[in-house]
């Protein structure tokens, strides 16, 4: 029981360090894909158009 | 030289040492021996094929082709974990206890990294697939940087003789450390033009040099019998311990 808690808490360990290592990396995360997200492989790489910005109200 | 035809020589490098691996793994019946490496590069090549046939089919600004694209994506960071976990295995050939612990590791690993990537489910539901794929694709891909060191580590610690295994995983190393070394420039110069122009031709570059290092490792360094040096890894011996 402590062996599987302690391999949950090193599981977690990496999995934070990398989620950590990529916001260091890339900045801002997007939840789509954006200049910034690693793709594998050598084809070109696809970005989907950027969504509009709501416009600011007139004053 | 054009930034465009260095990505285009690139580009095409990587399909033809794509090929011509699973060409030589397939052909000289070492398949079963390699079988980690020639899995994952049949993955990278059945992905390259059909992002070649959608971008010749529909165009690079196409729905389809993004849908393909970060579809075979999402397949291949899968299939990257499993030949982590696979290079893993390799490593941990003759520790059985260590085995059992690290297989335990990478299932919760596994199974962190789907749950935080449904995080973002709660965040929006518009384009729900995508969202998802981006942010397990990204996650995972940085979950086997960070594993792949750790098996470098690893490899160093029981002072292991496979030297093949050894240049599989620096080969794995470059593919994962050049893009995240990219993305860091380009976030310290604040996407200029010049990082932003280098960046994808340097991604794909760490593609074609991991597959270089594969293909020297599978056809030049020969397998030698596993010895592991068990007396001199106290630390090892007292983590997998019961």
């Amino acid at each position: 029981m402590k062996n599987l808690v302690l391999t949950f808490l090193l599981a977690l360990l990496v999995v934070l360090t990398a989620i950590s290592v990529r916001r260091l990396v890339v900045g801002t995360v997007t939840a789509a894909p954006a200049p910034g997200a690693i793709a594998i492989g050598t084809s070109p790489i696809p970005w989907p158009p950027p969504e509009p910005t709501p416009q600011k109200p007139n004053a | 030289m054009d930034s465009n035809l260095a990505s285009y020589i690139l580009q095409y490098a990587g399909y033809l040492l794509e090929g011509g691996l699973v060409c030589y793994l397939a052909g000289s019946s070492q398949w079963k021996r390699h079988r980690a490496t020639a899995f994952y590069v049949s993955c990278l090549l059945v992905a390259e094929l059909s992002r070649v046939y959608a971008l010749q089919k529909f165009g690079l600004r196409s729905a389809q082709y993004l849908s393909v694209y970060w579809t075979t994506d999402f397949l291949l960071v899968i299939s990257l974990f499993i030949l982590v976990c696979l290079f893993f295995r390799r490593a941990c050939l003759h520790e059985e206890k260590m085995w059992r612990f690290v297989r335990l590791l990478l299932v919760f690993v596994g199974v962190l990294v789907v749950g935080i990537s449904g995080l973002t489910f709660s965040h929006n539901y518009s384009h729900l697939f995508l969202r998802f794929v981006t942010e397990f694709n990204q996650n995972l891909y940085f979950t086997c940087l960070v594993l792949n060191t750790l098996l470098y580590l690893l490899l160093q610690q029981i002072e292991s003789t496979d030297e093949q295994l050894g240049l599989l995983v620096c080969g794995v190393g470059i593919q994962f450390a050049g893009p995240a070394a990219t993305l860091a420039l380009l976030h310290l110069t604040d996407h200029e033009h010049f990082a932003q122009s280098l960046g994808p031709s340097f991604i794909r570059l760490c593609t074609v040099v991991m597959l270089l290092v594969w293909a020297y490792a599978i056809t030049r360094i020969k397998e030698k019998a596993i010895q592991v040096s068990r007396s001199k890894n106290p630390i090892l011996a007292e983590v997998t311990a019961d």
